[in-house]
Order: structure tokens, then C-alpha cells, then sequence
């Protein structure tokens, strides 16, 4: 069983699975969120932060300096092998969870 | 993350943030690339700085807020079951509290350093030398080792040698002087004498141990020069009690044994001088006692006498120097310091220094009082330990309840260890609040006890307000304790099975035979056991003691102790004195008889000689060693000693140099083994055979100063009143009426024949004899204490599990009854089962019983460790308290009704 306190908000989900398409840095994560949510879901740079390095703490993460596209030094995160893990139970337990709150909405 | 990079982070956070920073300045600056623009940008972001440091705290908030989320949920814990949390920190409170109490008392006694500066750098000065150190010293007053024909050591020097020393002290930056505190008469306008402890200190005493008084000032040096106006220093205890803590006390004269002297300084808060257990309220120069000293007044200057040697030492050892050089440096200066003006003295009889370690000062409170203290810190501990028992049961049961919730919390994906760090903060939390309730209960006990060692032991009490080391004392064991009472409940959490737990119905899932409820309470029988196995011993002990038959009758004796020299008389005057005042007590209705006696019997004083009996090859050792007491005639009848043969003491015998003396059975067996004592002649402490006592009775043997040891031989020599200036004068009285009836008589009587001359005091030989015993009426008093406290713990353990027993199986007792069992079966199984504890908690017990019994063996009179009344006792008491501990609970389900009980299933 993994070993968590509590559930942290879905932000470190989203992480997550923005990482599993490859490296990235703090500002295309929060970009790329925001886009693919169609800009309903807006990224706190106060919330971002202090999550990427939660994960990284935790090993879910690791963290690199690197050049980006625009050539300034920027800190890639990159998903490790315990995160791709914890992101699919996570994402399962996710829809799970959705599942049936949506089938309590319906019924109730 | 590693734990290493983590610490590194935390204790060189620059890199850490300087990566932050940049992390966040390259998110600015491409936020600020998008067409959003610059501004929106940064009001968006917000405060960089803010943002950095939270992102930095984020691994060292995040433990310390799940912590104080995991201390607010043990609060609100402990609040919902505010019943149960209540009898938790009351019995705590009371293990912990008498706990803290008895420690506190033997830290004071035993482990305390002074209340100086620097304790740990002072030295004890002590001298070392074969047999007494003559003909330097003819009289030696304060602690002495060894005998005077072996290698003998000494606490004290004299004055001038003091001074000698403190002048160059060598290897030491100081050294200090001081007396043994005794007590004063002090008087003031036109209040009554009342006696005080004064202890006679070199000038430099209170500058050179870094004590500054909290008023006025020290001792200068010239005031501890003979022909100085004499000044006191008080403690601050003498101050509060006796002037009122009033701040005009500078100035102030008191007399003290009628010599007015002048109050120059109050000492600090706490300070009670170098000798612990004396609590001195007086401290006057070294010179004053000359003058202060009522002896000396005949003796003219014998305070400052080169052959009295009063004075201990206490060197402050110099930063850097070694113990030995610096002995070895004072030890060489010591040779020529000590030699009396016009004595040339044999350099190898001179005494060789040596130091002890001085940090606690001169204890006047060691050796089996000592021990006695741990003895008692081990007992209070065994009890703590089954309150600790007790209140994990209590958690336990409440644990049991919250298994459901655990589990749940464990199947949504709580750690286990963060779990039992919930249980072990509410542990603490519960045990913390313990430890203050107890450490005010501790105060009170604390005083109690004290106040019963200082009325009963003459000691000027210790020390004991509330320091950091009895703080830091209460909490280690309350730590401990949370430990060990939080252990039970967590230990079951741990076992427990999630889905055993969530699919049984139940709402309670206790491994079914109760296995570590049961455990708990055996142990805590078997401790109860030790403890009452110990106080049984103790008691039994001290029961023994007060039983031995000492040779004599010692009810209805009283002796009156007087000092005819203190009021300036001569030796002549002192014989008629005596006589007047014995023939004036003799009319005294109630007075049967009147003798006069040297040495008290049990009143700690005694002479020592060694004998040379013809025939017997002499040594200076205890084979040869007897006791010798002064007696007047008519001893023996007032006493009620029994003359076995020969005479008692005929008029001419009382002349000096008579020769005649009565010697004890012991005595006469020890030295003319096999024949007629009656006639014999002996000699005494020499090799050279000077037979100059001569046999004329025997008498029954009796104890003189121990109830422990056997009686050993003594002779008694006709008393020549007033040949030995200086000591006090006993009467002994065989009355018909009690002391208090008699007393006011006595003093009425005395005042009659000279007012002058002080009744020192008035004791009874029941009275000297229960003095000795107090050391072991406390320990027999708080022992047995204990032992209820123990036992009382034991049957709420013990009912409390019974209890929960038997509401647990209320569905198979009715099932049972309605089977046909009958009430008498019914609470047969419930005694039975606690019966089963208690045989199984003594059998645990019974070794432990033995070891304390060894530990406690000095202090056992009598018996043997393995005493079998004391063991039977105690297994006795335990069974009649699990009886009643039983009661309640077998009653209830043999009232448990079947069909009500089924029905609830």
C-alpha cells in the first residue's frame, strides 16, 4: 500500500500526467495545464511551486537543469519510474472516485 | 529525497534558494515573453520573495504542521472521554508526583552539588597517618576514620594551621576553613533564648565559594583575628524566621550563649552551607569561637589551641593544576604548619594530606541513610510502574473502541507509523499533564517527609525547592512513563488486522482470551507483590529492633543531662553541685532511684579502650578492644542490671585509683576464659602489663549503642564526678510517673539548688532508643505507604478487568445459565479467574521479591531475605484485595438475567 498522509489536491495529478508525455519546466506545466483544461483550470505559480517540490521529495519526480527553447536555464522535471506507478493508481483511483460521485449526482 | 540532502537544505538553505530563485525568475520572464504582458505577469505571481521561502519551508512546515494537527486531535481526543482522561491523569499525577518527591529528597541528600560557584572544582582536604596523630593533636572534633592503632584519617586541622595553609595555598587558588555547625543559644531584647545551628568560617569563606549575600556583606579578614568584635552572617531561613525578612537587619545584635554580636549580612536564597543536611542559620569568623563558645570560657583560648584540631579544609583547586601536585604542594607545607611552637615533632609522624572530591561538600548524610533513600526511590518506582500498568489497560480498552477507526483510517491509506505516532503524541500529552499535576503533589509529599526527618533526625533539614533538575527530572520520567503505558495500546494496533476489523459485526475486536489485558494486570500483581514483599520486610525489621532485649529495663528511665560548667564552675564545686542536686531529685515524688552515668546507653556516645589481660598475648585490635563506661554507686539497682557475682560498688571503691571495677558477663568470659573473674586483675592500652584494675563484680551484659550488633564486653570504673572538665553530667532516674509529669519537677528542683547552671536536656532511654530507629520508622512508614498505594492499584486493575470480563460475556454466562448453571457457578468463574491472576502475578513476583530483599539486606534485622511471614503476608493482603476486587463484578453477572442476555444477541 502506498504510503500517504493524505490526498493531495488534484494538481499533483495533473502534474503527473503532463510529465508522462516527457521532461518539461515549472512554466510549460502550468501552460500546458491550463490549455488542455481549455483555461478552466488556471495554475497558481504559489500552488505549483511548492507541489513540484513535494513530488520531488517524494521521488515521484526528479529534477535537472537544462537549456529550454528560448536558451535560458530552466529546472526540468522529469517523471521517474515510482511516479509513472503512482500516476496510474492515482489516475484509476481517480476515475473511480468520479465514477461515483457522478452516479450519486444522478441517483440522488 | 535523501535525508542527508534534506538536513542540508535545511542548515545551508542559500543554494537551495538561490535555485528556487532562479527557477522562479526564468517562469517570470517567460510569462512575461507571453502577450499577457509584463505587468499582469507580476501582479499575478505576487511577492517573489514570499514565494521562494514558502516553496523552501514546504519539507520542514509539512512535518511540523502534521504534527501540531496530530497534537490538536490528541487534545480533542482526551477531551471527548474526559472521564476516563481524568482517572489517567490522576493516578499519573500520583505515581509521578510521589515519584518526583522521593527523588527530590534523595537528590538533595545524596547527588546535589553546594549551592556554590564552580562546585565541582573544590576539594575536600583530609590527613592520613598511622594511629592518632600525637602528641600534635590532643582533641579532634569533626570526622574521623580508622582507629587510633591503625591507619587513621581526619577531616579537621587546627586554627593555626589553617591559617598556615590558606597564606600560600599552592596548587589550590584558596582554601577555605570551617568548623562543624553546633548549636547556640540566642537571645535578642527581650525575646526568650531559642537554639540556632552556628558554624564557625574563615574570613574568606563566603568570597572564596563565590556566594554573594543577597544583604549586606562578608567576613573581612580582619575580623577573624583573635580580640575582633565578633559579627555574624544569617541565612536567609534564620532572616525570614526570625527577623521577618525585615531589611533593617544590618546593624542588628544579637546575643548569642550571652555574647552580643553584630548582624553584618544575610547569605543568599538557598544557601544552607558546606555540610548537607546541616542547615546553618549562623556563620561567625573562626576567632569568634573563643569568645562564643561557653567551654572555652574555662578553657580559657581552646579554640586556638595548635592541639585541637577543629577545622575542615576546602580547597578551590587552580585552573590547570593536577589534584596531586596540589595536595602534595600543601601536604609538604602542612609538615612544618602543624608542629605546636616549641615541640620538635618526628617528620614521619606528621600527617600526610589528601584530598577527596569536594563538590558536595562534607555530607553529614551518607553511608546506610543513603542507602536507605534508594531503597525507598526503588519501591516508588515499582509503583509507578503499576500505575503505568494501569493506565495502559484504561487506553486499551479505550484503543479497542477506536480499532474501527484506525482500521479505516489504515484501508484509506494512513500510515501505520503515523498512527502510532497519533497514539504515542496522546500518550505524552496525557503523561505531560500527569507530570505537572504531580510535580504540585510532589511538593506537598516532599515537605511532609522532610518535615518528618527533620523533627525526628536533629538534622537542619535540605534543600529541596523546586530546581531545573527536578523539572528535568519529572519530565524524563513522564516521557518514560508515556512510553511505556502508550506502548500496550499502540502494540495492539499494530497486530490488528484491517480486514478482520471491518468485516467483524462487532463493534469491539479484542483477540478474544484478552491475552495483553491479562499480561498487564499479572505484572502488575507481581509488583504490588515486591512492594508489599519489601515493606513486609522493612516492617518486620523494624518490629524486631524495637524488640531486643537491651539487659535492661528501659521503660520508666529518664536521664538529665546538665552542664554545671558552661555556668563557670570549678571541678570541686561541680562534685558538691552533683550531690546536692542528685539528693534534691531524689525527694522529688515519683523518683524511686538516682544514679549518675558517664555515656547514656544508645545515645551514640561510648569510650573505647583496649584491654591487656594476663595470660592473653596483647594486640591493638578489636579482640582486645572493650567498652568503658563511668558509673556512680547505685547504677546497677536504678537500671535494673542484674549482678551476677561479686559486689556492686562499695564507698571505698569510689575513691580514685581504687582500682575496683565490675565487669559484664562478656567481658569476663572474654578475657579470663574459664576462670573465677572475681579478683582478677587487668590493664589497659599498652603492651606493658600495668594491671591496675581489680575484678569486683560481674553483671548481665547489655547493648550500648547498636540494636543491630551484639553486646560487647564492658567494664565500668567508679565516676569521679568533676574530674573531666567540660562534660556533661547524666542522672539517671527509675521513676513511677511518666516524663512530662516528671520534667517540670526536675527543672523546678535544679533551678533550686543553682539557677545558673542549664538542664541541658531531658530524654528518656525510650526516647534515645527511638532516635536510633528513625531511619527505620520512615522507611517502614513510607514503605508500608506504598504498599497500600500498591495494593490499592492492584484491586482497580484487577476489578476494572473482571468488569470489562464480564460485560464482554454476558451472551455465554446467560447462554450458561439458561443451560442450568447456577449462581454459585457463575461467580466461581469469576473468582476463579481472578484468583488465577493473582497466583500467576505472585509466581512472576517471587523472584523479583527475592532480589529486593538482597538489595535491602542492610537494612533487614532478624530475618532473611527470603523472610516466609513477610512473602505470606503479602501474598495474603493480595488475595484479600483481589477477593474484593472480585465483588463487584461476580455479583453482577450472577445477577445477569438469561433471557434478557440472550435477547440481546
Amino acid at each position: 500500500m502506498p504510503k500517504t498522509d493524505n490526498l493531495q489536491g488534484s494538481l499533483e495529478i495533473l502534474i503527473l500526467k503532463v510529465l508522462r508525455r516527457g521532461p518539461n519546466n515549472g512554466y510549460a506545466i502550468a501552460t500546458s495545464i491550463e490549455q488542455a483544461s481549455d483555461d478552466v483550470l488556471e495554475v497558481e505559480e504559489g500552488s505549483l511551486y511548492p507541489a513540484l517540490h513535494r513530488l520531488t521529495e517524494k521521488g515521484l519526480l526528479e529534477a535537472e537543469w537544462k537549456m529550454s527553447e528560448s536558451g535560458r536555464r530552466a529546472r526540468f522535471y522529469k517523471l521517474t519510474a515510482k511516479g509513472r506507478k503512482r500516476l496510474e493508481t492515482e489516475e484509476a483511483r481517480w476515475h473511480s472516485i468520479h465514477a461515483a460521485v457522478a452516479k450519486v449526482l444522478r441517483t440522488v | 529525497m535523501s535525508l542527508w540532502s534534506r538536513l542540508r537544505r535545511t542548515f545551508r538553505p542559500e543554494q537551495h534558494s538561490r535555485e528556487i530563485e532562479e527557477e522562479l525568475a526564468y517562469h517570470l520572464a517567460m510569462k512575461e515573453q507571453d502577450a499577457a504582458g509584463a505587468r499582469a505577469a507580476r501582479v499575478r505571481f505576487g511577492n517573489r520573495t514570499k514565494l521562494r521561502e514558502e516553496t523552501r519551508a514546504q519539507d520542514v512546515l509539512m512535518w511540523l504542521e502534521s504534527l501540531t494537527r496530530d497534537v490538536r486531535y490528541g487534545l480533542r481526543q482526551i477531551g471527548r472521554n474526559r472521564g476516563l482522561s481524568a482517572v489517567v491523569i490522576l493516578s499519573l499525577a500520583l505515581g509521578i508526583g510521589a515519584n518526583s518527591a522521593i527523588f527530590s529528597i534523595v537528590d538533595a541528600a545524596l547527588l546535589k552539588p553546594l549551592p556554590v560557584k564552580d562546585p565541582q572544582t573544590l576539594r575536600a582536604i583530609w590527613w592520613k597517618n598511622h594511629g592518632w596523630p600525637d602528641p600534635l593533636c590532643t582533641m579532634m572534633n569533626g570526622d574521623s576514620e580508622g582507629d587510633f592503632n591503625t591507619a587513621m584519617r581526619g577531616s579537621s586541622v587546627s586554627v593555626r594551621a589553617y591559617h598556615e595553609l590558606a597564606k600560600e595555598p599552592g596548587g589550590f587558588t584558596a582554601i577555605v576553613g570551617a568548623g562543624d555547625p553546633g548549636k547556640v543559644s540566642v537571645t535578642s531584647g527581650r525575646r526568650p533564648a531559642e537554639r540556632f545551628s552556628l558554624q564557625y568560617v574563615s574570613a574568606n569563606f563566603f568570597r572564596e565559594l563565590g556566594v554573594e549575600p543577597r544583604l549586606g556583606r562578608s567576613f573581612r579578614d580582619s575580623e577573624d583575628r583573635s580580640g575582633a568584635a565578633p559579627v555574624v552572617v544569617i541565612s536567609d531561613r534564620f532572616w525570614r524566621g526570625y527577623f521577618g525578612g525585615r531589611t533593617d537587619v544590618l546593624g542588628q545584635v544579637l546575643r548569642v550563649n550571652n555574647v552580643p554580636v553584630e548582624v553584618i549580612g544575610v547569605a543568599p536564597e538557598h544557601f544552607f552551607g558546606v555540610q548537607v543536611g546541616e542547615w546553618v542559620d549562623l556563620y561567625a569568623p573562626l576567632s569568634a569561637q573563643v569568645l562564643l563558645d561557653p567551654r572555652d570560657r574555662l578553657n580559657a583560648d581552646l579554640g586556638e589551641k595548635d592541639t585541637y584540631w577543629w577545622v575542615r579544609l576546602i580547597g578551590r583547586l587552580a585552573p590547570g593544576m593536577s589534584e596531586a601536585q596540589a595536595v602534595g604542594m600543601l601536604s609538604a607545607r602542612f609538615q612544618h604548619a602543624v608542629a605546636p611552637a616549641g615541640i620538635r615533632v618526628d617528620q614521619k609522624k606528621v600527617p600526610k594530606l589528601f584530598s577527596l572530591p569536594g563538590a558536595r561538600g562534607f555530607a553529614a548524610f551518607g553511608g546506610d541513610d543513603g542507602r536507605a533513600l534508594w531503597v525507598l526511590l526503588l519501591l516508588v518506582g515499582l509503583v509507578l510502574l503499576i500505575v503505568c500498568a494501569n493506565v495502559a489497560n484504561l487506553l486499551l480498552s479505550r484503543a479497542v473502541a477506536r480499532q474501527r477507526e484506525s482500521a479505516v483510517c489504515l484501508a484509506l491509506g494512513a500510515a501505520r507509523f503515523r498512527l502510532l505516532r497519533q497514539y504515542l503524541i496522546e500518550s505524552m500529552l496525557l503523561a505531560f499533564a500527569g507530570g505537572a499535576l504531580g510535580l504540585l503533589l510532589s511538593r506537598v509529599l516532599a515537605d511532609g517527609v522532610h518535615s518528618f526527618i527533620r523533627a525526628n533526625l536533629g538534622i537542619g533539614g535540605f534543600d529541596l525547592h523546586t530546581d531545573w533538575r527536578i523539572l528535568l527530572f519529572t519530565m524524563l520520567v513522564s516521557v518514560l512513563t508515556a512510553l511505556l503505558f502508550g506502548s500496550a495500546p499502540a502494540l495492539q494496533l499494530m497486530r490488528a488486522s484491517i480486514n478482520d476489523v471491518l468485516k467483524a459485526g462487532s463493534r469491539t475486536v479484542l483477540s478474544g482470551r484478552l491475552r495483553l489485558p491479562r499480561m498487564l494486570v499479572a505484572i502488575e500483581v507481581a509488583l504490588g507483590f515486591v512492594v508489599l514483599a519489601g515493606a513486609g520486610l522493612l516492617t518486620r525489621s523494624l518490629v524486631n529492633l524495637e524488640h531486643v532485649d537491651i539487659g535492661f529495663d528501659r521503660q520508666n528511665l529518664i536521664y538529665v543531662s546538665i552542664d554545671p560548667w558552661a555556668a563557670g564552675y570549678q571541678s570541686g564545686q561541680v562534685k558538691q553541685y552533683v550531690e546536692r542536686l542528685r539528693a534534691q531529685v531524689a525527694e522529688l515524688p515519683g523518683v524511686r532511684r538516682v544514679a549518675i552515668i558517664q555515656s547514656r546507653p544508645f545515645s551514640g556516645s561510648m569510650n573505647m579502650t583496649t584491654v591487656n589481660a594476663p595470660g592473653l598475648p596483647f594486640a591493638r585490635d578489636q579482640e582486645h578492644s572493650a567498652l568503658l563506661n563511668m558509673v556512680s554507686d547505685g547504677l546497677f539497682e536504678t537500671m535494673g542490671i542484674p549482678l551476677i557475682a561479686g559486689t556492686t560498688f562499695k564507698p571505698a571503691d569510689l575513691k580514685p585509683d581504687s582500682g575496683a571495677v565490675i565487669v559484664d558477663e562478656q567481658f569476663a568470659k572474654h578475657f579470663f576464659p574459664g576462670r573465677n573473674p572475681i579478683g582478677q586483675r587487668f590493664g589497659e592500652s599498652g603492651p606493658a602489663l600495668d594491671p591496675k584494675f581489680r575484678i569486683v563484680g560481674v553483671v548481665k551484659n547489655n547493648r550500648y549503642n547498636s540494636l543491630r550488633e551484639s553486646a560487647r564486653p564492658t567494664f565500668y570504673q567508679p565516676l569521679s564526678v568533676g574530674m573531666n572538665p567540660g562534660a556533661q553530667i547524666n542522672l539517671v532516674l527509675r521513676t513511677g510517673l511518666p516524663e512530662s509529669k516528671i520534667a517540670p519537677e526536675i527543672y523546678r528542683a535544679a533551678a533550686q539548688v543553682d539557677r545558673a547552671v542549664p538542664v541541658t536536656e531531658i530524654k528518656t532511654q525510650n526516647a534515645l532508643i527511638d532516635h536510633l530507629l528513625l531511619m527505620e520508622r520512615l522507611l517502614s512508614i513510607l514503605s508500608a505507604a506504598f504498599g497500600a498505594l500498591a495494593l490499592l492499584l492492584c484491586a482497580i486493575g484487577l476489578a476494572g478487568l473482571l468488569a470489562y470480563t464480564v460485560a464482554r460475556r454476558t451472551n455465554e454466562i446467560g447462554v450458561r445459565m439458561a443451560l442450568g448453571a447456577s449462581a454459585r457457578q457463575v461467580i466461581g468463574f469469576v473468582v476463579r479467574q481472578c484468583f488465577g491472576l493473582v497466583v500467576l502475578g505472585v509466581v512472576i513476583g517471587v523472584p523479583g521479591a527475592f532480589l529486593l530483599g538482597r538489595a535491602l539486606r542492610n537494612s533487614l534485622f532478624g530475618l532473611t531475605a527470603a523472610d516466609p511471614v513477610s512473602l505470606g503476608l503479602s501474598l495474603a493482603a493480595l488475595l484479600v484485595c483481589a477477593g474484593l476486587a472480585a465483588w463487584l463484578p461476580s455479583l453482577r453477572a450472577a445477577r445477569i438475567d438469561p433471557m434478557s442476555a440472550l435477547r440481546e444477541e
